[in-house]
Parts: C-alpha cells; structure tokens; sequence
C-alpha cells in the first residue's frame, strides 16, 4: 500500500482511537491540537509528528501544508472549534478532503455548510441501532460483531485487478461458494462513482477497476483477494 | 378456642395457595395490573347503573317483579360479596397472629391471642370507617320498597361509581391538601351566616311575616350570603336591609376566597396530575418503551421516522429538557429513573417493558440498569455507554444491549478514511437504507422451511443474500448449501425490504 496520508486536528476521546487505528493501518499521521493537554497525552502515546497550535489563526494553519495530505479529519473535542476549524481550512484550502465529526443534528448541518466533505454523526447510527434491536435483536448483534470485527468475520472491499479471471463476468454467474464469502456489493465504475447492493437484483458486468465489498471470514478474504488476481484459465 | 384460631392462623400463614388467592383478590379489586379487572369493573358499574334506573324508573312506573329481585337481591348480594372482600384483604389477621406467636414463643412469654386480634380487628374498623368502605356499605342496603325513606340509600350506589373516576379521587385529594385554608373558610362562613341570621331574627321576626323561626333566618342568611338569593325570603327594614348588603359583600368575598384557594391548590398539583396521567396511559399498553434523558441520542431516535412509536415515555430529572421535550411533542414526565420508586410506578408485572438509558452520564446510566433489573429481571435494558472501558460493568449490571456511540463512531471514520467504499454500505447497513436491510427470519416449528436445506429455498431467486444462521446462541456465517434448516433456527438476510417481506410471507404458512 502506498504511504497515505492523514492530517489530524484533535487527539481528544475520538481523536485518540482514530490515531491509533490509523497508526496501525500503516498511514502518515501529523496531529495537530490546540489544548495542551492532549498534546501531551498524544506525545507521551508515542506519536511523533504532533503540533501544539491555535486553530483558529489562519497563518499557522497555512504553515502546515494540508495540501500535502490526503484527508483532513477534524475530530476537536469542543465542537465550536471543530467547525470553525472546518470553515478555516475550507476556506484557505478549496482541493482537500475535509472528514468531520458532529455531535449533533444542528452541529451536523452546520459543518455541511462549512464545506466538510463528509460528517460523520455520533449519534446517527446509534440511534438507528436502538430501532434495529427493537425490531430484530439478533441480526443487529451478529452484524455489530462483523462491523466491529469480532468474530473473525469482516468487511472487506477490493479493487479487480487489470486481467482477473472475473473480467467480463456478469454478477450472478460467479459462485462465491467454493470462496467462501459473500458478495455484499460493488462499485461498477461504468455506472459512475456510485455503490450498489448486490441485492437491488441488477445483473452487473464486473470490469477491472470496479471495486468489490465481501463479507467473511478473514483468511478467506485474503485467499479470494490473492484469487482475483489470476488471470482466467483457458479451457 | 386459642388453640383452634392459631393452628388456623398458622395453617392459613402457610398455605401458599391461600396468600396466592388473597392477592389475586387484591389485585382484582385495589390493583391495575390485573388483565380481568376491567371486566369486573365494568360488571360492578353495569350493576349500578341498572340499580339506579330501575329506581328511578320505578317512581312513576311500575316494574316486573322479577326486575324488583335483581336489584334487590342480585345487586345487594354482589356488592355484598365485593365488600367482604375488600375487608378480608385489606390486613393479614393470621400474619399478626403467628408473629406474636413466634415473638411470644422466642421471649419465653404466654402468648395472647387477644392483643393481636383487636389490633388487627381495630385496623379493619379502621378501614370501615373510610368514606369508601362506608359507601360500599350502605349501598349494600337495597332500596327496601316499603319504606319509601329507604330508597336515598340507592344514592350510595351511585356514589360507589367514585371508586371508578380518578379525577374525583385526584380531586378529593387536591382539596384535603388545602384543608386548613378551607376550614378556616367554613368557620368564617359558620361565623357570618350565625351573627346575620341572628340579626335579621331579633331584628325582623315581628315585622317580616316570612321569619318565623332562627331556622329561617339563618336559611335566609345562607341563602344572600352565596348570592344565590331565592328571594322567597327578603328584609323589609332598614336595618335588615343594611345586614343583607353586609351580608352580600361577605359573601362575594368569601366566594372569591375559596375559588382562589381551590385554583391554586389546582395549579400546584396540575403537573403532577398531568404526569400521573401520562404514566396511567402507558401502563394500559402491553409493550412500551421508558426512554431515560432528552437528550442529543433521544431527539435522534425519535427523528428516525421510520416506524412511528406510540407506546414511550420519556424521563428526565431536568424540568427544562422536560419542557423541551413537550415542546418538541413527546410525551416526557419529570422523574428520577435511578429511583426505585419511579419505575415501581410502571406496570412491570404485566407489560414488556424496554428500558433506554441514553442519558449523557454512564454513571446514571449503569444505576438506572441495576434499577430496572432488581426490580425485574424482565425488563429489558439498552443502556448507552460513553466509556468503552467500562463496559464489562455494564454487563455486570445486567443490560440487554449496549450502545457505544463513541466506538461506533470511531470504527466508522477509521472505516471512512481507510476504506471509503465500504463505509458506505456499511453505513447504508447500519442505518437500514431500504435496499440493504439486513432482517431476521425466526424458524418455529410451522414454517414451511423446516427441513428444507440452503440450495432448495434458493434465496438467490428471490433477490436476497443469505448471510448466515444464528443456532443456540452461535452464529453459522455462510453456510454450505446441503445445510438443513432447522426449527428456532434464526435466519439472517440482505435484500430489499419488499423481497424480504415476500420471502417471509410465502413461508409463513405451515406445510
């Protein structure tokens, strides 16, 4: 995987989990905090690259260079700061990819209007899950565990390969059988940019360079992602 | 004879079935969870309803003599029954008895019978001398047709409907609470109508041919000083005249008095009345949510119209996220649920009852979770967890579920940033977006999927994605297509909503 990059403002209760499975996925991190004491905390957790500085001064945000990054996430413990941080880089930074947290259905709007290119809303899903273990207890236990990856069973999504035997293929010939796995469902980029559940009951042709999301366990996924590199054997 | 009454009371003490019958009846009669008590009431009511037509019907019209015996011995006899019954459950006489005993027996003293029993005998006199007990008495008497005089007792039964309106009892009550202002009131008004009644009898009872006696003029009396003024009765000098016009300012005085003493009393009480309301309602239902704090998860889960939730109450020890929350519609009272009072007033016995703690604070939420479940273990608990490290307490505690949005939160940006695609259907998963509901099908033993294997019931077919089987607590993920399925197996499936409720449809029925 090449080196990716991620800028992140805030080390707080979200900041601090996010930095660490960022960590381990094996991205660039630079952490950037304006109180002090998370500053510390996320020094004394072993990163290297972290910067204690106002977010709200426009010159010193300029001195980081978000351009070089892939991703901006703002996840700032006072959500204030956090979306008038999103408005600043915004503003001085029209390219980058702005990732933000909201706390709140207002704080949510608001950080859309800011420019954040994606909000993620705490309770959003929380309160959907109240309603999905009302409605159906066991399938949000057993799915919970696969999101959260507990069992051993796990998303996976996964780019086909140029020349993979599964070029061509229409969606309901492949057996996902003998893999293992499940095809949950894909992005098929001559559909535009847009993903599809297997499930809407459209037969897709798979072509190189759409992405493919499976469910199952682990070591399977790995097998099938090695498997799809293959080229089709001729008969 | 002592003997004899404490081998009963010790044979009655430990008779299970016996105290098992006794607070069935006290349910039935004094509780609100008993599912045939609304029958029985509605039994009772229709009696007196019929009792006091045929009454009144039959002071100009003669009825049949069979109608004549309902009422006189049917009615009286059930109310009969119905009042020996709440006497007898009303206190334990053979629990007093065999504790003496044993209190006796460990104190090597003689025991007496007689103590306990006229304590026991002086707390059910107690209780027959309460308004209700003594209406549910007198309305046994039947109206006995000879003695026409009789016949006001058929008043008594319709005083028994009281029992049946809460809002005379809250009433009543609203009333005892501002007793001393409205005694002083009456004494004033006794103090008043008795010095112009006296007045207006020294003063007119030669002159005004209508007072003939100190009854008329205090009747007088009372009659100006509520401004009703029959007129039957009026002064004819100046000087009785100058008394009326006293006696009439009094009176509008009072009277304002007294309506400013009940309103307030009223307004005092209004929340509380409305809240025990709102707690009476959602005890009729059989299932119902108790959502503990208003708060930014709440306002989320209500805003998820997916399915409308009648059956809810939400509780907040706030008064202001209280009012916010009726503002915004819901129906929320202002209670403490870490109170082991507050949700003993829920019908835990009767009704499924959820409880959602989605309060800000773990602390509160972990209390309100070991709340519910010692109170019963059948209440289920979905407490929401700031902490992730302290969920193994909240497990502890009991909860049915855990809701983490910080965790939730977390995987879902680290999902985000590292694998975008997937973040959106697990996303669109996780919120049940219409063509990716993940659903479960519960197997019981009529379905006709029961021995049928994965490749017959071909869910391809039907547009749907089989993910797995959940057996005896495991889960089976993908399983081959030669496994069978079994009864109480629980299905998990992908698809869009209608291929899911067509799919469950078309295997409902039995073979």
């Amino acid at each position: 995987m090449s080196e990716r990059s991620i800028l992140l403002f805030g080390y707080g209760n979200h900041g601090k989990f996010i930095a660490k499975g960022l960590n381990e996925d094996g991205f660039r991190l630079k952490i950037v905090e304006s109180n002090h004491d998370y500053y510390l905390q996320a020094k004394e957790d072993g990163f290297m690259d972290v910067e204690h500085l106002d977010v709200t001064n426009d010159s010193l945000l300029e001195v980081l260079n978000p351009q070089y990054f892939e991703q901006l996430v703002c996840v700032m413990e006072d959500e204030h700061l956090n979306v008038f941080l999103t408005l600043s880089l915004r503003s001085l930074f029209k390219e980058s990819y702005i990732l933000a947290i909201s706390d709140s259905l207002h704080t949510t709007k608001k950080l859309k209007m800011a420019g954040a290119d994606k909000v993620i809303d705490l309770y959003e899903v929380s309160a959907n899950k109240i309603y999905n273990i009302l409605k159906r207890p066991v399938s949000t236990k057993i799915l919970e565990g696969i999101v959260m990856d507990k069992d051993g069973i796990t998303f996976r999504e996964m780019l086909i390969p140029e020349g993979s035997f599964l070029q061509d293929m229409m969606t309901d010939d492949v057996d996902f059988a003998p893999y293992g796995i499940l095809l949950i469902g894909m992005i098929d980029e001559e559909l535009g940019h847009t993903f599809v559940f297997i499930t809407t009951g459209i037969n897709h042709k798979l072509d190189a360079g759409d992405t493919l999301v499976c469910i199952g366990p682990k070591e399977k996924l790995d097998a099938f992602e090695e498997e799809i590199k293959k080229e089709k054997s001729i008969p | 004879m002592k003997q004899f009454i404490l081998s009963l009371a010790l044979a009655l003490r430990k008779s299970k079935r016996y105290r098992a019958v006794k607070e069935y009846v006290w349910e039935l009669l004094n509780g609100t969870g008993n599912p045939y008590k609304k029958y029985l009431d509605t039994f009772i009511i229709f009696l007196i309803v019929t009792s006091v037509f045929i009454l009144v019907y039959e002071v100009t019209n003669p009825v049949p003599a069979w109608l004549d015996y309902y009422d006189f011995y049917f009615v009286s006899f059930v109310f009969f029954v119905e009042y020996i019954l709440r006497l007898w459950v009303h206190n334990d006489l053979s629990k007093y008895i065999v504790e003496e005993y044993h209190d006796a027996q460990f104190l090597h003293r003689e025991f007496e019978l007689w103590p306990v029993l006229k304590h026991g005998f002086k707390e059910k006199l107690n209780y027959m001398i309460t308004p209700a007990a003594i209406v549910d008495l007198l309305a046994i008497f039947p109206a006995y047709r000879p003695l026409r005089v009789l016949r006001i007792f058929v008043l008594f039964r319709v005083l028994k409907l009281l029992r049946y309106t809460k809002s005379i009892n809250q009433f009543v009550e609203v009333i005892t609470n501002k007793r001393f202002e409205l005694l002083t009131l009456l004494f004033l008004l006794f103090f008043i109508v008795t010095t112009a009644g006296i007045a207006i009898y020294v003063l007119e009872e030669r002159i005004n041919p209508n007072i003939t006696s100190l009854f008329d003029a205090l009747y007088w009396s009372l009659v100006t000083i509520t401004t009703v003024g029959y007129g039957d009765i009026s002064p004819v000098t100046d000087a009785g005249r100058t008394i009326s016009m006293l006696v009439i300012i009094a009176g509008i005085a009072m009277i304002s008095f007294a309506t400013s003493v009940i309103v307030s009393a009223f307004s005092e009480r209004l929340s509380e009345l409305k809240e025990s309301r709102i707690i009476e309602q959602i005890n009729k239902s059989r299932s119902f949510l108790i959502i503990c704090g208003y708060g930014q998860m709440t306002k989320m889960f209500f805003r998820q119209k997916k399915e409308k939730i009648d059956d809810y109450i939400i509780l907040d020890t706030d008064i202001k996220r209280v009012e916010q929350a009726r503002k915004d519609g819901y129906k929320a009272v202002q209670e403490d649920a870490s109170r082991f009072e507050t949700l003993k007033k829920f019908n835990v016995e009767h009704a499924h009852i959820t409880i959602l703690c989605l309060t800000a604070s773990d602390v509160e939420n972990i209390y309100i979770t070991l709340n519910a479940k010692s109170i019963s273990r059948k209440i289920r608990v979905i407490a929401r967890v700031n902490d992730i490290n302290i969920v193994s307490k909240f497990e502890y505690a009991g909860a049915d579920h855990l809701l983490m949005p910080n965790q939730v939160v977390n995987t879902m940006i680290r999902t985000a940033i590292t694998q975008p695609t997937m973040y959106k259907a697990i996303h669109a998963i996780l919120t049940g977006k219409s063509v990716a509901r993940i659903d479960e099908v519960h197997v019981h033993e009529k379905h006709s999927m029961v021995g049928k294997s994965v490749a017959e019931l071909n869910f391809r077919s039907n547009k749907l994605l089989f993910i797995g089987i959940e057996r005896e607590g495991k889960f089976l993920f993908n399983p081959p297509s030669s496994e069978v399925i079994q009864s109480y197996d629980i299905l998990l499936l992908m698809g869009r909503q209608i291929s899911l409720e067509y799919f469950r449809g078309r295997h409902e029925g039995s073979l």
